[in-house]
C-alpha cells in the first residue's frame, strides 16, 4: 500500500537524489516525532502489557495478561465479529466505489457539484453519523415511521432490526457510507490521469466493455484500490465509536472490549485492556504487510 | 522502554515545565471557614459528574454555577463524564503514579461502588463534611447517610441528593400495571418482547437486577447485617436463573440490551417496550414537560418497596482547588440549593438535608413545592423505601449476570 | 451526448440522496418538541433543543468549539510543518533504505489510535502530558502527521525539480526558490495534507478521552457525554453543531483549491 504515492514515475527522474546528509535532515523531524510518540505509545504499552507497574521496585514481566486474553472464549467470538465487521464493509465499500468511479469518470467527470457532495462523508464525523443511523433505521426510526404512514399500519413489529443487530447491519452501513466516497476519491485521481485514449484503444481492437474493465482499468486503479481497502479495513478494524454505539452488548468487538478493560474500576483490567490493543496492532500490521506482499508480485514492471 | 523514557523527558522537558502546576496543601483544619472561603476566591471547581441528565445539566449549569459566581467569586465548571467509574480509575493511576498534587478533579458526583474503591485505594480528601457548616443542616443520625451501599462514609464524602428508583408506565397503554415484582414477572412472560432492562454495570439496570436480588432472596434486611458467602452465592444464583428465564420473554429475546435508561426511556416513548424504570423519581414528569413522553405516562413503586440511595459528591486526593471544592460542596448542603433542586421543573430530586431542625418559612417552601403529573407524592415513596445492599453485593451481582445472563454461561 | 446528461443526472441524485439521507432526522428531531411513534412527521415543532444548547450547553459548546479547533488547527500546522520535508523526501528522491523508511514513516495511519494512547497514557502521566492540551495534541500528531507526509509525499512524486533549478540558476536563494517556487507549486497538495490532518484530529474521540481524560472537552467528548443515547433533539441538534463548522471548512477548501478540492488525496 505504501508503494502507492510513487504508483507514477516521477516527472523528472534525472535528479531523483540528494546528498545523504540533506535527506537525513529532511527526515529527522518526522522519524522523532514517529519513533518517540507512535514506537514510544507501542512500546510502553507493551510492558503495561507485560505487567510493568510504575513506581514499583521489583518488576515481574509475564505473558500472563496475553495468554488470559487469548485464551478468554470471548476472544474468539470477539475476533471473528471484528473480522467480519472490518472485511464486510471494507469488500462492500470497494465494489461500489469502483462501480461509483467509473461511472463518474465516464459520465461525470467534470461536474464540480457531484464531487462536492462526495466530500461531504469525508467529513463528517463517525458520532454523527451513528448517531442519525439510530434516528433513521432503528424499528422506530425515521424509515420505519414513514413506512408506518405510507401503509398505514405499525410496522414496528415487522420492521427489520437493523440497530444493535447480531449481524451489524447498523455498523456496516455507517462505515459504507463512510468509506465509499474515501475510496472513490483514491480512484478517481488515477482514472483521471489514465485517460480515455487506452480505453478507446480497447474498444476499436473489439474488447467488450468487461474486457476493457478487467484488462484496462482494473490493473490502472489496483495499487490505489489495494492502499485505499487497507485504509478502510484497518479503520474499520480498530474503531471504537461506531460499534460501542450501534453494536449488541455482547459480543463486542476487540477495541470496545480493549477499552472496556482499560477503563475498568478494577484496576487490574487494565493491563489486559493494553494487551488487547497491542494485539490489534499487530494483526493489523500484519494484515497490512501481508496483503502488501500479495499484491506486489503480479505485474511488477508498471 | 528507559531509553525511550530517557529520550522522551529531554525532548519534552521544556512542556513539562510549563505545565507543572502546584497545588496548595489541604490543611483544612487550620484554616477557619471564612479563610477557606477567602481562598477559594476567583477559584475554578471542575466538576465531573455524569453528563445524561440535561434536567441535572440544567441545574449545575444556571442555577448552581451563577449562584456560585456571584455568592463566592466561584467559577464552577462541569465537566461531563459518561461514567464517573472511568474518573475513578483514572485518579487510582494517577495514584499509582504518585502524582499527587495538580490533579484536574477538583469534585465529583459519586456513590455506591465507586466511593468503595476510591475508600479503599485512599483516592479522596478528607474527612470532609464535618468542616463544613451547612453539615449542620443535615440529620446526623440518620442511619441512611452513615453507609453508602454498605461503606461507612465517615465523612469522606458529602451527601447531596436523594432518589428512588421508581417504575414508569403508560396508563393509557397499560392501565394496570403489575405492582409486585411476582406480578411483574408473570406480566413479562404473558407479554413477550414488551420488557427490557439496561445492561448492568448500568446504574440504573443494576438497579433493576437488585431488585430481582431482594425478591428471590426474600429478605432485604439479611444483606444489611452478616451473609455468609453462601447466603449471597444461593440467592445470586436464585436471581440469575429468573433473569435468564426471563430473556426470552425480553425486547429482542434478550439478545440485546439497552446501554442506558435514557436509551431505555426512547424504546418506552417509542412504544416498542410498555415499562421504563428511574432511578430518578422526577424524571418521568419531566420527559412529560419535554414532550418525550405521552402526557398519561405515570409512575409507581412495587408493593414491597423500591431501591433508594443518597448520592454524595467528595473530592480527590490531588484536587488542584480543594477550598472551592469545599465551599461548593458545603453550598449544595444550603437551604436554597436544595429548594431549588427540588422543584419538578428543574430537577425533582429529594432534598438530603433534615428538614425537622429547619425555620418553618424553609418547611413551608419545601411542602408547598408541585409535584409534576406523574411524580409520587412523597409519603407514598418514603413509605416504600428499601436500603441498597453493601456494595460487595452489588459488584457480585453486575460480575454475575455478565457472565451468568448476558454470556450465558 | 444526450445519454451522458441523463447519467450524469441519475449519479447525480443517486449521489446526493445517499449522501442527504442520514441529515434529515437529524434536522427533523432537532427541531422537534413533541415527535411520538407513529408519526411520519413531529407533531409539534419548537426549539427546545436549541434554546437548550444555546443556553444551558452554551458554554460548555463553546468550550469544546474552542477546544476542537485549537487542537486541530495546531495539531495540522504541527503536521505540516514535520510532514513537509519528509514528503519531500519520499517523493522526491532515492535513497538507502527509502522502503523501510517509509513502511515506518506510513505505519501509523494503519495502526488504531486506540493501541498507541493506551501506552502513551502511562508515559504521558508521568510527564504531567495527560489531561493537557498539548499532550492531546501529541497524540492526535502520532497518526495525523503520517497521513500529511503520504499526501505530500504524493505531491511531491509530481513535482518537477527543475523549476527549482532554473530559479536557482537565475541567482534566487533558497528561502526564495522555496517561496516563489516549492511552496506555490505544491499548495493545492498542502492545503488538502491540512485539511485532512485538521478533520482528522477534529473527529477523534478515543485517544482524546485517553490522553485529556475528559478535561479536555473536544466536541467529540461532549457530545458523547451530553447524549448518553438518549435525548433525542438535544443529541441531535449537538450533532449538527458538530458538523457545521466541517461544512466551513470544506466550502472554504472548495473555493480555495478550485475544483481540486479533496482529490488530491491518495
Amino acid at each position: 500500500m505504501f508503494t502507492a504515492p510513487a504508483s507514477r514515475p516521477p516527472v523528472s527522474p534525472k535528479e531523483t537524489t540528494l546528498p545523504q546528509k540533506s535527506i537525513i535532515l529532511l527526515l529527522t523531524p518526522a522519524l522523532l516525532v514517529v519513533v518517540t510518540l507512535f514506537g514510544g505509545g507501542l512500546v510502553i504499552g507493551f510492558f503495561q502489557a507485560l505487567g510493568y507497574q510504575p513506581g514499583i521496585e521489583e518488576q515481574s514481566l509475564s505473558l500472563q495478561h496475553f495468554i488470559t486474553t487469548l485464551t478468554d472464549p470471548d476472544f474468539t467470538t470477539s475476533l471473528g465479529l471484528t473480522l467480519y465487521i472490518a472485511l464486510t464493509s471494507t469488500l462492500i465499500s470497494a465494489i461500489a466505489s469502483i462501480l461509483l468511479a467509473v461511472a463518474i469518470n465516464h459520465w461525470a467527470a467534470n461536474n464540480k457539484i457531484i464531487h462536492f457532495i462526495l466530500q461531504i462523508p469525508l467529513a463528517a464525523p463517525h458520532l454523527v453519523i451513528g448517531i442519525s443511523m439510530i434516528l433513521l433505521i432503528a424499528p422506530s426510526g425515521f424509515i420505519a415511521r414513514l413506512c408506518s404512514f405510507l401503509f398505514a399500519v405499525d410496522v414496528q413489529n415487522t420492521f427489520p432490526i437493523l440497530v444493535n443487530d447480531k449481524w451489524s447491519v447498523g455498523i456496516l452501513l455507517v462505515y459504507i457510507w463512510k468509506e465509499i466516497p474515501f475510496i472513490t476519491f483514491m480512484l478517481l485521481t488515477v482514472l483521471k490521469n489514465m485517460g480515455n485514449e487506452l480505453l478507446e484503444a480497447g474498444a476499436s481492437l473489439g474488447a467488450t466493455k468487461l474486457q476493457r474493465f478487467f484488462s484496462i482499468t482494473f490493473p490502472i486503479i489496483r495499487l490505489s484500490l489495494g492502499a485505499s481497502c487497507c485504509i478502510v479495513f484497518a479503520f474499520t478494524f480498530g474503531a471504537f465509536e461506531i460499534p460501542y454505539l450501534l453494536g449488541q452488548t455482547y459480543p463486542q468487538t476487540l477495541p470496545v472490549w480493549a477499552y472496556m478493560n482499560f477503563s475498568d474500576i478494577d484496576l487490574k483490567a487494565r493491563p489486559e485492556g493494553v494487551a488487547l490493543g497491542i494485539i490489534i496492532a499487530v494483526i493489523v500490521i500484519s494484515t497490512v504487510l501481508l496483503s502488501e506482499y500479495l499484491t506486489r508480485t503480479p505485474n511488477r514492471n508498471r | 522502554m528507559i531509553f525511550l523514557q530517557q529520550i522522551g523527558t529531554s525532548l519534552l522537558s521544556f512542556l513539562v515545565s510549563v505545565v507543572i502546576s502546584v497545588g496548595g496543601a489541604f490543611a483544612a483544619d487550620s484554616l477557619s471557614w471564612q479563610q477557606i472561603e477567602a481562598q477559594a476566591h476567583g477559584k475554578t471547581v471542575d466538576w465531573y459528574m455524569w453528563g445524561g441528565s440535561p434536567a441535572v445539566n440544567t441545574y449545575v449549569n444556571e442555577y448552581l454555577r451563577t449562584e456560585l459566581r456571584e455568592r463566592y467569586g466561584i467559577i464552577l465548571r462541569q465537566v461531563p463524564v459518561q461514567d464517573i467509574a472511568e474518573v475513578v480509575s483514572k485518579l487510582a493511576v494517577e495514584k499509582q503514579a504518585a502524582k499527587v498534587e495538580g490533579g484536574s478533579v477538583d469534585l465529583m458526583w459519586i456513590n455506591g461502588e465507586n466511593f468503595r474503591t476510591c475508600k479503599k485505594l485512599d483516592l479522596l480528601s478528607g474527612p470532609l463534611t464535618n468542616i463544613l457548616p451547612n453539615s449542620r443542616n443535615l440529620d446526623s443520625d440518620s442511619l441512611a447517610l452513615l453507609s453508602d451501599f454498605g461503606t461507612p462514609v465517615e465523612n469522606m464524602e458529602v451527601p447531596w441528593g436523594n432518589s428512588q428508583l421508581v417504575m414508569i408506565y403508560d396508563s393509557a397503554r397499560t392501565p394496570a400495571p403489575p405492582r409486585t415484582i411476582s406480578s411483574l414477572l408473570t406480566w413479562i412472560q404473558n407479554n413477550p418482547g414488551r420488557f427490557t432492562y439496561p445492561a448492568p454495570p448500568d446504574f440504573t439496570g443494576s438497579a433493576f437486577v437488585r431488585q430481582i436480588f431482594y425478591h428471590e432472596a426474600g429478605s432485604v434486611k439479611q444483606w444489611q447485617g452478616n451473609y455468609s458467602k453462601e447466603d449471597l452465592k444461593n440467592a445470586a444464583d436464585k436471581t440469575f436463573a429468573t433473569l435468564v428465564r426471563l430473556k426470552e420473554a425480553l425486547w429482542r429475546e434478550g439478545r440485546t440490551y439497552p446501554e442506558s435508561p435514557v436509551r431505555m426511556d426512547t424504546l418506552f416513548a417509542d412504544k416498542q417496550v410498555d415499562f421504563s424504570f428511574s432511578y430518578q423519581q422526577g424524571s418521568a414528569s419531566q420527559n412529560i414537560d419535554d414532550g418525550i413522553f405521552q402526557p398519561t405516562v405515570r409512575t409507581y413503586v412495587f408493593e414491597e418497596g423500591t431501591v433508594s440511595n443518597t448520592h454524595y459528591v467528595a473530592i480527590p486526593f490531588n484536587a488542584k482547588d480543594k477550598y472551592a471544592a469545599m465551599v461548593v460542596a458545603n453550598f449544595l448542603l444550603s437551604f436554597e440549593a436544595q429548594l431549588e433542586k427540588a422543584k419538578k421543573d428543574v430537577w425533582g430530586d429529594f432534598p438530603v438535608i433534615s428538614l425537622v431542625k429547619a425555620d418553618p418559612a424553609w418547611k413551608n417552601q419545601f411542602s408547598s413545592l408541585p409535584k409534576g403529573p406523574a411524580t409520587l407524592s412523597d409519603e407514598e415513596l418514603q413509605a416504600h423505601q428499601l436500603p441498597e445492599p453493601p456494595a460487595e453485593v452489588l459488584i457480585y451481582l453486575e460480575k454475575g449476570w455478565q457472565k451468568q445472563v448476558l454470556k450465558n454461561r | 451526448m444526450k445519454k451522458t446528461n441523463s447519467a450524469q443526472y441519475t449519479i447525480f441524485v443517486l449521489v446526493l440522496f445517499t449522501i442527504i439521507v442520514p441529515f434529515i432526522p437529524l434536522i427533523l428531531w432537532s427541531l422537534s418538541e413533541q415527535w411520538f411513534y407513529p408519526a411520519a412527521l413531529p407533531q409539534k415543532f419548537g426549539l427546545r433543543a436549541w434554546n437548550y444548547i444555546f443556553s444551558t450547553a452554551g458554554e460548555q459548546i463553546i468550550r469544546g468549539l474552542v477546544a476542537s479547533f485549537s487542537v486541530a488547527l495546531t495539531t495540522s500546522i504541527l503536521s505540516l510543518f514535520i510532514g513537509y520535508p519528509a514528503g519531500r523526501a519520499l517523493g522526491l528522491y532515492n535513497f538507502k533504505g527509502k522502503k523501510f523508511i517509509a513502511l515506518l514513516l506510513l505505519l501509523p495511519i494503519v495502526v488504531p489510535p486506540l493501541s498507541t494512547s493506551m501506552g502513551l497514557h502511562l508515559w504521558f502521566l508521568h510527564l504531567n502530558l495527560t489531561e493537557h492540551f498539548l499532550g492531546v495534541v501529541l497524540v492526535h500528531l502520532t497518526f495525523c502527521l503520517p497521513y500529511s507526509i503520504y499526501v505530500i509525499s504524493g505531491v511531491f512524486s509530481d513535482f518537477n525539480p527543475d523549476f527549482e533549478a532554473q530559479a536557482r540558476s537565475l541567482g534566487a536563494t533558497s528561502w526564495q526558490v522555496f517561496v516563489r517556487v516549492t511552496l506555490p507549486m505544491t499548495l493545492p497538495g498542502v492545503t488538502v495534507a491540512a485539511l485532512f490532518a485538521f478533520l482528522l484530529s477534529w473527529s477523534q474521540y478515543l485517544s482524546t478521552l485517553i490522553i485529556g481524560g475528559g478535561k479536555i472537552l473536544t466536541l467529540p467528548i461532549l457530545l458523547f457525554s451530553l447524549m448518553d443515547g438518549g435525548d433525542r433533539p438535544v443529541a441531535s441538534a449537538i450533532s449538527l453543531i458538530f458538523i457545521c463548522p466541517v461544512f466551513v471548512v470544506l466550502a472554504a477548501s472548495a473555493q480555495s483549491l478550485g475544483r481540486q478540492g479533496l482529490r488530491g488525496i491518495r
